[in-house]
Order: C-alpha cells, then sequence, then structure tokens
C-alpha cells in the first residue's frame, strides 16, 4: 500500500566526442536517463560541445515549424534510426529552409497587404450604399480642379479630431458624413496649391481614399459596381497567392520530410547541449537512472558505441537527495490516483508515495459518505461508458462507485430508500450520534497514521531532532495519543486525572522546546512565537479531528436528501411521482457525489497531505524520442 | 483600496521614496570611482543579489531588475482601474525592447546582438521575445507583433516607417505618441480626484514629447505645420492643442521658444541643441514628479511619479556604469548622461 519512489543511481559517462550522438539517441530510445548538469568543481571538463550543433538545430527546427504551420498535408512519421546526424548535413538543410520561408514569409506579406486594401475596398463599398441614390458624378472626385480639391474616403475614428485639428493649420476642411466600425467615412476639401501637404497628413492618419478609375464617370451606383469588380479582384488575388504557397510547399515536401527526419533523429543530441560537457575530444554526460535499468543502459551503450567507454555508478548522497527525480512505480490501478497526489504535489526522493494509502482511504471515505447501493451502481456504470475516452476518470469512478454500492448494502440503502433492503449494519440515520463518534475515531485513525508517515519522512530526510521531538514526530504522535486518550477520559468519567494531564504536558513540552530552539529574535519575540506555534498545534490537532465529522454529516445528509426528493413525490400523482423521484436521485447523484468527492479530496490534502508530505520532489524527465 | 492596504502602500511608498538617490547625488557619483559608487548602491538590502561587475550587460540588467521589482511590490495592492492603469504604464518599459526588436531587425543586427539588449522584464513581459528573435525578417516579426497586445501601436508604426522614408527615429517616436494617446486615455477611468493628480505628473511628460518632437518634426526633418502637428500625441495642461498649432506655425526655433509658456519659456531661453532642451525639460518634469511624491497629496498620483523617478534613475546609473567600465573621462559621461546641461 505504501512505496517509495523508485531507487535512482547516478550515472556519469566518459565517452569520446564523436560517440556523444550515438550515446544520446540510445538513451532517448531507453528513456531511462534523466540528465543532469554536472557541478561546477568538474572544471576540468568545461566546454559544451554540443552548443553550435544545438543552436543549428534550433534555427532549423524554428524554421521547420513555421513552415509546417502552412502545410496541410501531413509528412510520413520518422523512423527510429541510429544513423548519426551531422552538422554540415543541418546547415544544408537549415540553407535550404531558410530560403524556402523567405519565399512563404514574402508571399504571407503581401497577403496581408492585399487583405489590408481588400478590407479598405469593402469599408468604402459599404460606406457607398448610403448614397446609392444620389444623382451625383463622382468622376469629379478624382479630376483636379484648379482651385478645388476634394478628398473622399475613410480614417479610424481615433484619429478623426487630431487630424481635423491639424487640417485646420491649412486651407483645408475636413468633414465626416458617416460613422461606423470605428471608421469616419470623411470629405475634405481645399484650395489646390496646398493639396500636397494635404496628402502627406491624411496618409499620416491612414486615411484611405475612395480610389475613381480613370475611365469613370457616374453616379454612387455604377461606382459600387467598380468597387465590387475590385473586391472580386482582389479575392482572386488572394487565392492566387494562397495557391502559390501550397505549390511551393507540396514542391518542398521531399525537402520537409527529410527535415522531419533530421531533426527526429538529431533532437535527443541536441536537448543535450546544455548538460554535455567535455574538452579536448572527450565527453561527459551525467543523469539519475532507475537503478534497475543501470545494467540494460551499461550493456546497451556498450554494443552500440564505436569506442571504449568509461562508466560510473553511484548511490545518491545525503546532500544530492533533493536533486534526486522522483519516479514513481505504480499499478495501472493506482495511476489515476497518482494524478490527484501530483496535483498536490510530487513526493520528493525520499519520501513515502502515499498513492496507495490515498487511493484506500479515498474510496473508503467516499462510499461512507454516499453509501447507496443505486447510486454507487449508477457511478460505476457512468465510469464503465467513459473507459474509452477518459480512463483515468473511469477508474476513480467505477472504484468510487463500489464502494459506495458495497457501503449501500452495509446501510440498506437503494436510490434513497431505507427499507427496502435489509441493511447489513444499520441505517445512519438509527443512531446518527454513533455515527458521528465513529466519524471521529476515524478521523484520528487518519491523523495518527499520517502522523506516522511523517515520522518516517522525516528520518528518511535525516532530520531525527524533529522526527522524534517535533510536532510532526513522534512527541506529536504521542500528544495526539495522550489528548485522545483524555478526551475519552473526561467523557467516561467526567474528569482528566493528573495521569493524563501528564502524558499530554510531557510531549508537549518537548515540542514548545524544540520551537524554542529554533526560534530566534529578541526574548520577548521569541515567547510571542513560541506561544502562537504552540497554540496553533493544538487548535490543527483539535480541528483536524473535527474536520472528519464530515464522514458522517455528509452519510447522515444523503438520507435528508433522499427524504426530501420522496416528501415532494409523495405530494404527486403516480407520473408525476416517479418523474420527481428519478430526477431527484440524478439530482443526488450528480450534485451530491460531485460535492462529497470534493469533501473527500480537501479531507485527503489538508488534513493528510499536509502533515507528512512536502510534495517538493522533482519529476523523472527522461531523455527520449520525440517526434 | 481598503483603509489597511492605503496605509500599507504609504509605508512602502515612503521607503521606496527614501531609497531614490535623487540628481545631486547621481551627478556625484559621476566623479567617484566605480567601486564606491556600486557599494553604495548595494546598500542594505536583504535578499538581494550582489552586482556583477564583470559584464557591463549585467549590471544594467540587475539595476532594472530590482527597480521592477520594486515597482511590482508597490503597485501589487491597487485593483481594478487603478491596476490596469499600473500595468499598462509599465508597458513603457517593454517599449523599449519593442524599439530594440525592431530597430535590430530592420538594420539586420545579429539575433545575439539584439538579445543582448534586450531587457528581462519578468512578470511584466508580455512580449513573445524568443519567437520575435526567431523571425527570419523584419516584416515576419511585425505580422507576429501584430498578434501581441502591442498590435495597434505596431500597426500606426509600420505605416510611419513605410510612407517616412524607413526612418526608425519616426518610429521609435510614432511608438512613443500612440502609448502616450493610451496611457491618457487610461487615465481617464481613474476616479477623478486621483485623475486629476495623475493629470498633473503626466503633464509634464507629454509637454515635454510634444514640444521637443515638435521641434525636431518642423525644424529637423522639415514637415509641413500640418503633419507636425498631427504626429503629436495627447496634450498636457500647459501646451494644449491651441498653443501647439501656435507654436506649429512659427519659422525658427528661436521664435517657438520665445512663443513658450513662462516655465518653458525661462528654462529653454538660449539653448540652441534640441538634445540639451530635452534634458532640461526632463529635469523640470522630474522636478514635478519629485514634488509630487514628497507632498504625498495622493497615493496612486505619487506611486506613477516614483515610477518615473526610478526610471529616469535606472537610465541614468546604467549610462553612468556603462561609462565608467569602458573608462570614459568623466566630461564625457557628463555629456552622456544630460548632467552638463
Amino acid at each position: 500500500m505504501l512505496t517509495t519512489p523508485l531507487a535512482m543511481k547516478k550515472v556519469s559517462l566518459y565517452m569520446v566526442d564523436a560517440d556523444a550522438q550515438r550515446a544520446a539517441t540510445v538513451l532517448a530510445g531507453m528513456a531511462a536517463m534523466h540528465p543532469i548538469e554536472a557541478p561546477e568543481e568538474d572544471s576540468e571538463l568545461n566546454e559544451y560541445p554540443a552548443t553550435s550543433f544545438y543552436r543549428v538545430y534550433h534555427d532549423l527546427e524554428s524554421r521547420f515549424n513555421k513552415i509546417m504551420g502552412y502545410h496541410q498535408e501531413p509528412l510520413v512519421p520518422p523512423v527510429p534510426s541510429s544513423e548519426i546526424v551531422h552538422l554540415d548535413q543541418l546547415q544544408a538543410l537549415d540553407e535550404g529552409l531558410k530560403d524556402l520561408w523567405i519565399r512563404v514569409s514574402d508571399v504571407e506579406e503581401q497577403l496581408r497587404r492585399q487583405h489590408e486594401s481588400t478590407g479598405a475596398i469593402r469599408q468604402l463599398s459599404n460606406s457607398l450604399r448610403k448614397f446609392s441614390s444620389l444623382d451625383l458624378d463622382l468622376g469629379r472626385l478624382r479630376r483636379r480642379g484648379r482651385f478645388l480639391r476634394i478628398f473622399v474616403g475613410t480614417v479610424p475614428s481615433a484619429n478623426y479630431d487630431q487630424l481635423k485639428r491639424a487640417l485646420s493649420l491649412t486651407s483645408f476642411i475636413a468633414k465626416s458624413f458617416y460613422t461606423s466600425e470605428g471608421l469616419d467615412h470623411l470629405v475634405v476639401f481645399g484650395a489646390s496649391e496646398e493639396d500636397e501637404d494635404v496628402q502627406d497628413v491624411l496618409d499620416s492618419a491612414d486615411f484611405r481614399g475612395i480610389s475613381v478609375p480613370d475611365e469613370f464617370k457616374g453616379s454612387p451606383a455604377q461606382l459600387q459596381s467598380d468597387l465590387d469588380r475590385q473586391i472580386g479582384e482582389a479575392d482572386a488575388v488572394v487565392a492566387q497567392l494562397e495557391q502559390s504557397v501550397d505549390a511551393m510547399l507540396a514542391s518542398e515536401r521531399q525537402t520537409l520530410q527529410r527535415a522531419q527526419e533530421l531533426l527526429y533523429r538529431a533532437r535527443p543530441y541536441a536537448r543535450l547541449a546544455s548538460v554535455l560537457r567535455g574538452r579536448g575530444g572527450l565527453v561527459n554526460l551525467q543523469g539519475w537512472v532507475p537503478a534497475r535499468r543501470v545494467q540494460q543502459l551499461r550493456e546497451q551503450l556498450r554494443q552500440e558505441l564505436r569506442f571504449p567507454l568509461h562508466i560510473e555508478i553511484s548511490d545518491p548522497e545525503f546532500d544530492e537527495f533533493a536533486e534526486v527525480p522522483t519516479l514513481l512505480p505504480g499499478s495501472a490501478l493506482l495511476r489515476p490516483f497518482q494524478g490527484l497526489v501530483k496535483t498536490f504535489g510530487l513526493p520528493g526522493y525520499r519520501e513515502v508515495d502515499p498513492t496507495g494509502a490515498f487511493a484506500l482511504s479515498y474510496i473508503l471515505m467516499f462510499g461512507m459518505m454516499f453509501g447507496d447501493i443505486g447510486h454507487g451502481a449508477v457511478i460505476a456504470l457512468a465510469g464503465l461508458l467513459l473507459w474509452k475516452r477518459y480512463p483515468a476518470a473511469a477508474i476513480i469512478a467505477m472504484l468510487a462507485g463500489l464502494s459506495s454500492t458495497v457501503f449501500g448494502f452495509i446501510y440498506g440503502s437503494l436510490f434513497g430508500y431505507e427499507h427496502v433492503i435489509e441493511p447489513l449494519w444499520m441505517s445512519p440515520m438509527e443512531d446518527p450520534v454513533l455515527v458521528l463518534v465513529l466519524a471521529v475515531v476515524w478521523g484520528a485513525g487518519f491523523l495518527l497514521f499520517a502522523n506516522l508517515l511523517s515520522i518516517r519522512n522525516l528520518l528518511a530526510q535525516g532530520q531525527t531532532e524533529a522526527a522524534l521531538l517535533g510536532g510532526r514526530g513522534l512527541a506529536g504522535l504521542l500528544f495526539y495519543l495522550a489528548a485522545c486518550y483524555a478526551a475519552y477520559q473526561a467523557f467516561a468519567s467526567g474528569k482528566v486525572g493528573w495521569m493524563e494531564s501528564t502524558l499530554v504536558a510531557l510531549p508537549f513540552a518537548s515540542i514548545v522546546a524544540l520551537q524554542w530552539r529554533h526560534s530566534s529574535g529578541p526574548r520577548f519575540e521569541r515567547i510571542m512565537v513560541v506561544f502562537i506555534e504552540g497554540l496553533e498545534h493544538v487548535i490543527s490537532n483539535v480541528s483536524g479531528t473535527l474536520s472528519f465529522l464530515r464522514v458522517a454529516a455528509f452519510s447522515l445528509n444523503h438520507i435528508a436528501l433522499a427524504a426530501a426528493v420522496f416528501a415532494i413525490a409523495g405530494m404527486l400523482d403516480s407520473v408525476g411521482h416517479v418523474l420527481t423521484v428519478i430526477l431527484g436521485n440524478i439530482f443526488i447523484i450528480v450534485l451530491e457525489g460531485a460535492i462529497v468527492a470534493i469533501q473527500c479530496l480537501r479531507l485527503e490534502y489538508y488534513e493528510g497531505f499536509s502533515r507528512f508530505f512536502t510534495g517538493k520532489g522533482r519529476a523523472f524527465e527522461p531523455l527520449e524520442l520525440e517526434t | 483600496m481598503s483603509r489597511f492596504s492605503s496605509h500599507y502602500l504609504d509605508t512602502r511608498l515612503d521607503i521606496f521614496a527614501g531609497r531614490l538617490i535623487g540628481y545631486p547625488r547621481l551627478v556625484a557619483f559621476i566623479e567617484q570611482p566605480l567601486e564606491r559608487i556600486m557599494a553604495e548602491l548595494a546598500g542594505p538590502r536583504p535578499g538581494r543579489e550582489a552586482f556583477d561587475l564583470s559584464r557591463a550587460g549585467r549590471v544594467e540588467a540587475q539595476l532594472m531588475q530590482h527597480a521592477l521589482e520594486d515597482i511590482h511590490i508597490l503597485i501589487r495592492p491597487f485593483s481594478g482601474s487603478e491596476r490596469r492603469f499600473f500595468f499598462f504604464a509599465m508597458r513603457w518599459f517593454e517599449l523599449a525592447n519593442l524599439k530594440v526588436l525592431i530597430r535590430g531587425k530592420f538594420s539586420g543586427a545579429a539575433r545575439e546582438e539584439i538579445e543582448q539588449q534586450l531587457v528581462d522584464l519578468g512578470s511584466f513581459t508580455d512580449l513573445p521575445l524568443t519567437r520575435l528573435l526567431e523571425t527570419d525578417d523584419p516584416f515576419e516579426m511585425l505580422r507576429l507583433l501584430e498578434t501581441t497586445a502591442y498590435a495597434g501601436i505596431v500597426r500606426q508604426a509600420r505605416r510611419v516607417y513605410e510612407e517616412q522614408g524607413h526612418d526608425l527615429f519616426l518610429l521609435d517616436a510614432t511608438i512613443d505618441r500612440v502609448f502616450f494617446i493610451d496611457l491618457t486615455q487610461r487615465a481617464q477611468f481613474l476616479q477623478s480626484q486621483d485623475a486629476e493628480f495623475v493629470g498633473r505628473v503626466m503633464s509634464e511628460v507629454l509637454d515635454r514629447f510634444n514640444l521637443l518632437w515638435l521641434l525636431r518634426y518642423r525644424f529637423a526633418y522639415g514637415l509641413s505645420a500640418a503633419k507636425s502637428f498631427y504626429l503629436l500625441t495627447a496634450t498636457g495642461r500647459k501646451l494644449r492643442s491651441v498653443e501647439l498649432m501656435r507654436l506649429a506655425r512659427l519659422e525658427t526655433v528661436e521664435e517657438v521658444i520665445a512663443s513658450l509658456p513662462a516655465p518653458y519659456r525661462e528654462r529653454l531661453e538660449g539653448l540652441q541643441v534640441i538634445a540639451d532642451m530635452e534634458t532640461v525639460m526632463e529635469y523640470h518634469a522630474l522636478t514635478v514628479a519629485s514634488d509630487m511624491l514628497q507632498r504625498k497629496s495622493n497615493l496612486l498620483a505619487g506611486c506613477f511619479a516614483y515610477i518615473l523617478l526610478r526610471e529616469a534613475e535606472v537610465r541614468f546609473l546604467q549610462a553612468l556604469i556603462k561609462g565608467k567600465l569602458l573608462d570614459f573621462d568623466p566630461a564625457l559621461i557628463r555629456q552622456a548622461v544630460g548632467a552638463g546641461t
């Protein structure tokens, strides 16, 4: 039920530079090494020989990804190969892709401009529709008069006021006649002699003038049809440009396929660029490898590499524990629960992996709080239906549903009906006080177990003093046990004797003394800190224990909700009754089911994990082949 | 803002304001050896990484990083429109990166060269710097920028760049202009009292920008009065639209200076070079910001003033330290940081 992360070995590989890429490929194929940077004291190997390779790889990958954003047809997936990739191969391909990308980018820029001008024509066309009924000769707008110059077009509304003020410094006047979609449609007119200066200002204001063709002489309606023609032509240009990109990429498909293969093969070595150190043709790579795979790794490397290889294998040192990555064992059944544990944090290398205990207690508590044969069966069935799309959620739902069903038999509850089948024990409503007491006892057991795990983790991390004398250590455990005993005595006999008081006081004194030792600052500040921390320790134990009352509360709540549904159903006729019972049960399954699931998680995280689990582990991220 | 937050912020602002170096001390640094300057800058700041003098770029980045950390602490308690205003104002720092990227790409600089000039803005970073650096040509970068929060600024900058003979200096001015217009609009969403006090500080910055760019457009670039006026940003309180339009019509720098409102005219009289005028105007704007900070009339305006002062301090120190590391003569450094005007 309780395991620890897989044992790791530190593996240091010394090899010839020429073999480094081959070694990277082997390691990636095995997905067994989490590479790390060698410590600074290994200063003799102070060069990073894969840096230039990485740079070219990175440029190539970046260009490849950009181009693939335009490529419609998927490429054939690459196949693993032991053939190494040479820097000049990458460089040559990178040059090719750079050329290709510049051509694609150039078309993209043309497209952008085309879209911009098409957008402007569309806007003008829309505004012109407002005046299609007028009988005006718009050809006059194009002709430059001897004295008068007229501009008609649009500017972004944000620019209009400033433009109007700026034009007041000339002989021109701007008048907006229509506003829509953030644009002001305006007419600008004034003396011809200043029109170049004005055109300059209008350009800065993002003015888009109506372009009237030279041969054009006619009304707004005729101009409208010309604008429609321009839009049609612009759309055709856009389609042509898009086709040209497709054609360009289709003609380079082989280059892209080749780039994909080279990137796939070069990736493992490139990924090692920041950790692979070397000098004078010798390179060193260090990393963490699961102990059970070290032998296989050694053999595989010896078999694949062309030159001699020196391997150093060591156990993690005490001061390295924080750096060792965590790889959790675990069956397929527990994997979905690992996801929930990781949401809180990953166990450190020397910490207990709580997944098994978490899974068991979570499923048990769900059943206790939501015990119903029918509801449990529905949840399990829903899990079964989710199996293909969401396997992790499906496993949790099925186990929770089964637990709910089992507790349904214990409580004698079926779709909220409490007297249809005989309970194996009793319905919680029959003796709520007993159920509440049992919930507190369960909580106390839960907290004691968490405390034991905390002691184990502290000892594993070398914190012996805290493991024995601290609030999360043995003293904390004894304090809690003594407090539980004293509380029991108080309830049973109505008084707390000197023995109980002494049993509580002694471990508490140890906890306070340790806090005093580790506090710093002026005496008064230390007294305050220790007082508050001591008080917090007592309160957190009391509130933690009482927190488990919700286990009983929800089991009672489940019956109460069902009773409410039946009360409403009882007021209706037969069809209404059946419908209310069905809808009420769906409501209970969905709403109460979700609340209970969250409450169980809350108890696990805040009353369990926070007491023994730092969650500061680093995930094992092996070098692997990636497409 | 709650009363608690307001007291907290007041105290924080007091502490940060007390740590500002102040112009006279900054100028005095020019004559001091670098080690002494660094010792003074380090001061008693627990938890802060020591300055790394081994590389000039590193110290500059550290100065900026420390400033950003402090500003982040300062503006954290704000919420709603106040928070949005400050986060928008902080884009000023990122605009420096934007300009570096645009300049670098258009001048064909190598990726590493551009990367070295970029400032790490931590949580204030909005630009996808890595992807922008990986672009192969300036227009690809502009297209990518048009998908970011800076799309509006970039579109206008692109237009000016294409129309004005590919002048990068004008492109920078356009970026600043659009930023100030947007910032002024954001300030309007502040509560009226806050907007009034922030406006007092901002007004000086806007007047400085408008006056100096008006002079450049008219007399360095030879643009028409209308175009020069159009390219200005939102207006401040002393140089409103009417005054700027009047100034734009004038034919010489001397005429413009002679026609300025009293405080600006008195400060700029006799100056011939626009760069010197810029230094004087900036000093004036910072003096107003410093007064606002010391007077404690308004918390929000105080924080805004602090950001302006801190940014100017970092800029001064960066230039000073670079000069010292390159072993420049104090007179040259004095000129570079504008302390000789």
